[in-house]
Formats: structure tokens, sequence, C-alpha cells
């Protein structure tokens, strides 16, 4: 019992002196984010019940309070970088994709700062300038099981030009939709430039049904309006588990886009913004977001979707405003003919 | 004006000092002051945007090159076409909709009249794009609900409507539009003298004969009004066109300021505020033609001070007919649509019901509105806006509108222009304008629930504005002059003689009003702070979030607490005038 007890302390004491350092610095900063009003503003395109666990645990934790404004990526640069011009920005940290950080970065608007959490991070997803690239969304096929039977679906990109899927098809519309342009764009890192050209070509004749956003195109897959989809992966898990039949295929790369958390700087609750950033990217948060679906960049972490562990992640290509536009054009041509 | 250039200085100060000494004047001069600044402000910084090539707060160079962009591209005008011809199409079948509605439940004797009244407002409270959606659940091709129903009782091959199409967009964007146009027609409806139609009966007309004849020209100007509103809300609307054109290859103007301007990344501004302004041209001119139409006034003005009571109608047996035309109408703007939206509340994902369905109900949904603080905030930030936010608007509407149609101020017109300007740009663009208007403003409104009131009157003042005109065109001017004659001033004569009379017009205004203002968000989005958060933000968010379940539940609660709100107000107005 005694020596049970001795070994409890020391290991207690260990403990102490290896993370000491961090918890008073945790501390501290917690204690400076409370004189600055104890609480943060996020501004983001994460989605909002994700946010919700990881700020109910935040708080949990922290005794901080978190105000999250939820909007679409290009909404949330949009007011971002007008309060900054305007020498009133509200926020604290922006919560969104690579493509809308790097023009806000470019004018400015982000302090850096290195979280200690950044140290678990694969150091080939730390962006020098907007810290870890915490979770990548990745965009594949998903299909609905009830209407299409898995031995039928498509196995590959390729194979949605079957003449089977006429008809069946739904993606966002790439001269509509900033990230289905992007997706498109991006094909010739899975294909090559060759195939992909033609690809693309191809896949406009199929005549798929376009819509506004990668949402609306899931969500017309549960429905079973149109079964087979070009989305997010993850919509495969978040409509399976309200019990909607959809499944993903197997790819063996898919495209997608990361996502970074960095501060203003001139965040009116510098502190605060600081204390969220570590623990949004620390372990608690990390896998309360996997759970959720998300595929976040933790060795060993993944969603609860089948094969998760399996797919590999190709980041989509940056265009920068003048790309965008051309690559409208030129799918306006070869889509909307 | 040569005359007066002859004039001493001190003549023009003496007539400046008259000028100021009449109350309406006066009245003038303060609700200018608020419309021009509400208005213009956010406006200019729209325009200055579509001459420069910089966004806003970032200095740049005076450019026409987004005009030449925008309207030197062949494209631009074939879609205009496109967007008129769906306009039209949509405005005009919300008013014929909306005349048969309301001349059955205000004029006739049909019953459950009072009901149907209420129920035609339904629509107007859901967000639109919830009733786009529902109807793409009902009417599209591959498993729309009645087109799977139809297939599946008369073993066709494939289901007869197709939602993906011209006329159906036209179909679904009329349904929405159509409470609206109801609200405006019924108000000028229960305002009107029956004394001329009674005289065209007994001079032998018939009651078909009297309605083409005396009803319809006197609801000229409610007619129009209605016509106006929903022609530019139709042009300027992206929500049925992004769930209905899109699928449907249709192209319409807003689709193109989308994809070049306000869906480019990064949005560009400029490019948006300048096809922003080329709507607002549209809705200028109808506005012009508008006011030329209703320009003998004293033509319309059917409310004298002969004491009258708008009468019914009795139909006789064909009564219930009439009722039965108002449902079968209620059916497809109010009951079909808000069957699906049920469905979607209560189903965990929506899907085609099977009889499994049933067994997988759920009211998890309406568990989140019950158990969700943020949920109850919303909705005590979105009721005080309605309540507040509409009766300011109201108020504003009324002596803007005594102004633009009673008196012969010189710059009344330009008045009525000026409610319009913020109205014609798209919501996006005009949020922007907004945002930087007010993000740096003095006064630290930004970010607080003062600021989502300011944009909600910017924006919905026309709403207000075209109701109350509709009826104010019909009071004639002798009882005015009748209660000045008798020594009361203006302020007892507008507080006792024409508010009471413009009470359908004000009343209807303020349901309009208040029903947007329990949902809105275009305007919003920008301007509010997570802790101030109404219900049209908290509605945006869940569907970006794809919880279409919590959307409708919301969208369902928010109906209901809506119709109580506009029961009662409508008991609160009857009792006041008995």
């Amino acid at each position: 019992m005694l020596r049970n007890l001795k070994a409890f302390l020391i290991f207690l004491a260990l403990t102490l002196v290896i993370s000491g350092p961090a918890f008073a610095q945790d501390a501290k900063l917690i204690e400076a984010a409370k004189k600055e009003g104890g609480k943060v503003v996020l501004y983001g395109s994460l989605e909002s019940d994700t946010v919700e666990a990881v700020r109910k645990a935040f708080q949990k934790k922290t005794g901080i309070e978190a105000e999250y404004w939820r909007a679409s990526a290009t909404k949330v640069m949009d007011r971002a970088l007008n309060e900054y011009r305007a020498g009133r920005p509200l926020f604290d940290v922006i919560l969104t994709n690579d493509n809308p950080l790097q023009i806000m970065q470019k004018q400015g608007v982000f302090a850096k700062y290195e979280s200690p959490s950044a140290k678990d991070f694969p150091k080939d997803a730390i962006d020098p300038n907007l810290g870890p690239r915490y979770r990548n969304v990745i965009i594949g096929i998903v299909y609905n099981k009830g209407v299409i039977k898995s031995a039928d679906a498509p196995k590959s990109l390729e194979d949605l030009l079957k003449p089977q899927y006429k008809g069946k098809l739904v993606m966002p519309d790439p001269t509509q939709h900033t990230t289905t342009t992007q997706w498109v764009a991006s094909l010739f890192k899975l294909m090559g430039k060759e195939k992909s050209d033609k690809f693309i070509r191809d896949l406009a004749g199929m005549k798929p049904i376009l819509v506004e956003s990668l949402l609306p195109a899931a969500e017309r897959v549960t429905t079973g309006e149109t079964p087979i989809a070009i989305t997010y992966v993850k919509y495969a898990f978040i409509f399976g588990q309200k019990g909607a039949p959809m499944d993903y295929v197997r790819l063996e790369k898919m495209l997608g886009d990361g996502h970074y958390a960095p501060l203003s700087n001139k965040a009116p609750h510098p502190n605060a913004g600081k204390t969220f950033i570590d623990f949004f990217l620390g372990d608690e948060s990390m896998n309360i977001m996997a759970r959720m679906g998300e595929f976040v960049n933790r060795k060993g972490v993944f969603p609860p979707l089948p094969d998760a562990d399996k797919i590999q992640f190709v980041e989509m290509l940056d265009l920068d405003t003048k790309g965008f536009a051309e690559k409208k054009k030129e799918y306006a041509k070869i889509f909307l003919r | 004006m040569a005359a007066g250039r002859d004039l001493p200085a001190g003549w023009a100060l003496s007539r400046a000092g008259i000028f100021l000494t009449q109350p309406i004047n006066l009245i003038f001069l303060g609700v200018a002051g608020i419309i021009a600044f509400l208005s213009l402000y956010p406006t200019f910084f729209l325009i200055y945007g579509s001459l420069t090539d910089a966004p806003l707060g970032v200095p740049g160079h005076f450019t026409l090159n987004n005009y030449i962009r925008a309207y030197s591209d062949p494209e631009t005008y074939r879609l205009i076409v496109t967007s008129f011809v769906f306009g039209l199409g949509a405005s005009g079948l919300s008013v014929v909709l909306a005349l048969t509605l309301a001349w059955i439940t205000i004029r006739t004797n049909a019953p459950f009249s009072r009901l149907f009244e209420l129920t035609a407002i339904v629509p107007n409270i859901m967000p639109p794009i919830l009733i786009a959606i529902s109807w793409v659940l009902l009417l599209n091709p591959n498993n729309g609900l009645i087109n799977a129903s139809l297939v599946k009782l008369f073993g066709w091959q494939q289901g007869p409507f197709n939602i993906y199409s011209l006329p159906g967009l036209i179909f679904v964007e009329g349904l929405i539009l159509t409470p609206l146009a109801f609200l405006i027609i019924a108000a000028a409806l229960k305002s009107m003298d029956p004394a001329l139609e009674e005289s065209a009966k007994t001079l032998g007309s018939s009651e078909f004969g009297v309605a083409r004849r005396i009803t319809l020209p006197l609801m000229r100007p409610a007619i129009l009004a209605a016509g106006t509103l929903n022609f530019v809300r139709a042009v300027e609307s992206f929500d049925t066109p992004a769930i209905i054109a899109l699928p449907a290859r249709i192209e319409v103007f807003t689709t193109k300021i989308w994809r070049e301007a306000l869906g480019s990344f990064p949005t560009n501004h400029n490019l948006a505020a300048t096809y922003g302004v080329g709507i607002l041209v549209i809705a200028l001119l109808f506005v012009y033609l508008y006011r030329r139409f209703t320009s003998q006034i004293e033509s319309f003005s059917t409310v004298t001070g002969k004491g009258f009571r708008p009468h019914q109608i009795d139909l006789g047996p064909w009564k219930y007919s009439a009722s039965l035309v108002a449902l079968l109408l209620l059916i497809l703007m109010v009951v079909l649509p808000f069957l699906v939206l049920l469905l979607v509340a209560l189903l965990p994902y929506y899907h085609v019901p099977t009889w499994q369905t049933w067994q997988n109900l759920t009211l998890d949904n309406f568990r989140y509105i019950w158990d969700t603080s943020r949920v109850h905030r919303a909705f005590a930030n979105s009721l005080f806006l309605a309540l507040v936010g509409a009766s300011v608007c109201m108020l504003l509407a009324a002596l803007t509108s005594y102004i633009t149609v009673r008196t012969k101020i010189a710059a009344r017109g330009l008045l009525e222009g000026l409610v319009f300007i913020p109205w014609a740009f798209p919501g996006t663009a005009l949020a922007l304008g907004l945002l930087w208007a007010y993000v740096d403003f003095p006064i630290p409104v930004y970010a607080t629930i003062w600021i989502i009131m300011i944009a909600y009157v910017t924006r919905f003042l026309p709403y207000g504005l075209r109701a109350v005109s509709s009826t104010i065109i019909q009071i004639h001017k002798e009882l005015e002059e009748a209660s000045v004659a008798c020594g009361a001033g203006f302020f007892a004569t507008f507080r006792r003689i024409l508010i009471p009379m413009m009470r359908p017009g004000v009343m209807a205004g303020w349901i309009i009003l208040a029903t947007i203002f329990m949902r809105e968000f275009s305007a919003t989005l920008f301007l509010y702070s997570p802790s101030a958060e109404p219900l049209g933000p908290l509605l945006y968010f869940l569907y970006l979030d794809g919880m279409r379940g919590r959307v409708a539940a919301i969208g369902l609660v928010i109906s209901v607490i809506s119709i109580l709100l506009i029961a009662v107000a409508q008991r609160f107005s009857r009792w006041e005038k008995s």
C-alpha cells in the first residue's frame, strides 16, 4: 500500500516536472485571457456543431467563453477583411480553408503564433504563416447504396463516364462554386494533364445535374433524387449516421482542401485567442472533431468512416483571382454548352 | 424662375421661414433627412465601389471598366430578357392568385374567409429557399412526391411534372411572392367604398361585370404596387434560381451576377455593385411607371367622408365554390410545402416516405429547439426586431407615403426614389455596402442589434411604403380638409383621421415587415455579432451545415408564433376601430 503510494507520488512529481512549464504557461495565458474579458471571438466556416462540441470542452477546461460567427468561407473573408481594413476587427481567430486565408495573410491580417500544440502535427502539414493544417476536407464520389448496389457503383473517377450513370450524377456547378472550380482544375494532380483534360470534357458530356454547392449535391444523394454525387466524403458519414444509406467510392487518391486556425494580429482578445488555438489544436479537440467525421491531421486519428485510414489526400491547386476567373470561363464553355 | 433672381435676399429667407413654420414641412425635412441618410449612405459606398478598381477600404483608381465589363457583354442583355420573362411571369402569377384569394376572402361571404386570410400570409414567414426546396421534393422528375404518386397510381413511365423548367421556376417564385401581393391588395379591398359597385349593380351590371368594370380598375394602384414590388423581387432573387434554374441550366441575370461577382473568389464587390446599379435602374423605372399610372390620384379616391362599411357580396349557393377555390390556392401555397417541411422536420434525414418511414419519425429536431439556449436567444432577438423594427418602419412609411401622395412639396418624387435605392441592390451586395458604411460609424452600432434594425429599415421600407401608399391614395382629401377646417393641426389630423383611415394599409405593411424581419438574413449576415444573433443567421448556418430538419422545425415554430402574433395584431386593430 505504502509502496504504491510512494510510486504514485514519484509519478506525480515526475509528471509535474515534465509538464510543469506547459501547465504554468497555460495558467498564465488563461489568467491573461480572463483579464481581457474572458471570451474569444471566432469567425469561420467550420461546421457549427463541431465548433459547439469543441467550445463546450474549451469552456469547461479554461472557463473562457467562445463566440462563433459561422458563414461560408468567402463571406468569412469578406467580413474579416472589411473589418480589418476599417480598423475595427472584432475577431480573434479565423477557422477556414487555405485559399481565403492566404489572401488575408497577404493583407497582413494574421499574427505569427507558434502554438505549443503544433508540435504534434506532421512537419509537412505546418504552414510557415498559418500554422498547422488541422484538417483536410476531402472530395470524392458519394452514392446512395439504396438506389445503386455497391457492386454496381463506380470504382474510379473514370467509371463515372459509363453510359449507365447518365442522368444519375450530381455535382456543384464548376462555373459557380469556387471549391469545385478548384477541384476540376486540380484533377491533373491525380491523372496527369492529358488524361484530365479529356476526363473533364467527357464528364461535362455526361450532362451531370449542376447544383449550387457541395452540400445540395450530397443532399440529392440522401433523398435519392440523384444517386451519385461529387462531394465531400465526410457527408457519407454525417448523413449515414442519421440513417441515410450512403457510401463512398474508395478512390486511391482524393483531392481536398486544408484548413487552418490563425490568430488575428489586431485581436481584441489576443491571449484568449492563443488559449483557444492551443486547445483547438490539442489532442482533446482533435479527437472530438475526428469523432464528428473530420479528417484531422493527427497520426492514427481517423473519422469513424470505414477505410478512412486508407485515403491518400492530395492538396488541391492554389488559384489566384485571375486563375479562378479564367478557369470558370473555360468550364462555362465546356459544362454549359 | 427669372423673377426669383430679381427678388431681394431677405425675401428668400422669409420664404424659407414660412416653409419652416408649417409642421408638415418640418416633418418632410425630418423624414427626408432620415431616409436620405439611410438610403444614400450605404448606397454611396456601392456606387463608389462600382467606379473604382480596388476593394472598398483600399485606395484605388477611378475606372469605368466595371461598367464596360458588365454591360458590353451581349450575354448580359440576353439574360436580362430571360429575367424579364421570369419576373413578369412570377409577379403576374402572384397578382392573379392574390387578387382571386383577396376578393374571395375580403369581399364575399364565402365561409372560413378569416381563416383563409390568415393562412395566406404564412409563406411570407418561411425563408423562400425552404419553399423552393419543398417544391423540388414535390415536383422533381425523378422522385418528386407528386410525380412518384401519379406514376404509382396510373402506372405511367414517368411523372408529368418537371420543376426544372422556366414554367417550374415561374410557378414556384409566383407562389413565394403571392402573400406580399395578397396583403397589399387585400388592404386596398378592405378600404374600398362599395358605393360605386352598388351603383353599377343598380344600373343592371352583373357581379362579374362589376368586378371587371368597377372593382378591378379601382384596385389599379394596389395591383400595380404589388406587381412592381414582386417583379423587382423576382428579378433580383437568387434563392429560387439557385435551387431550380441551375439544375435546369436556365441562366438568369442573378446567376450571372453570382458567377462573375458575388460567387467569384474573392468576391468582386466592384462588379457586384455595378450589376446592382443595373437592377437599380430597372427598379427606378418601375417606380416611375407606377407613379405615372397612379398620378391621377383623385380618381382612385373611394374612401370619402360618407359613412361606409365595406360590404360583402352575397354569392348565394356559389359561396361554397368560392371557398373551394380559395382552399385549392392555399393548398398550393401553404399546405403542400408545409407538409413537406413537416416531414423534413420529423425525419432523421429526408427521403421519399415508405411504410418503414413511419417507424423512423423523430422529434429530435423540435427537441433541439426546446433544449438549446442559443435558439431561445435568437427567438427573443428576432421577436424584438420584428415588433419594434416593423413599427418604426411603418411610422416612417406612413409619413413618407403621406408626403409623396398627399403634399405638393417639390422633391416628394425624389423621396420615393430614395426609398427604393437600397432595395434594388441584391441582398448580398447591399449587405457589403451596409457593412462598410457602419463598421466604422462614429456611433458604435456595428455588431449590435441596432445595426440590424437600421439594415432592416433601409432594405424593407419600400414594402411598407407600397402597402400604405396604395391605401392612402384611396382616402379622399375632403376628410383632411374637414379636419383642418374644424381647427385641427397637422398632427391631430394625422393621428385622428389619416392613421385610422390608413389602418388596413399600415396593418398589411406591418405584417409583411414583421414576418420578413423574423427570419431575414442576407442583409444581416455581415452586421450582427454572435452575442446578438437573430433567427435568420441561425437558420442560415444550420442550412449551411446540412441540418435541414432543424431548419424546417425552426421554420415551422416561427410560422406558428408569427401567425399568433398576426392574429392578435389584427384583433387589436379591429378592436380599436370599433
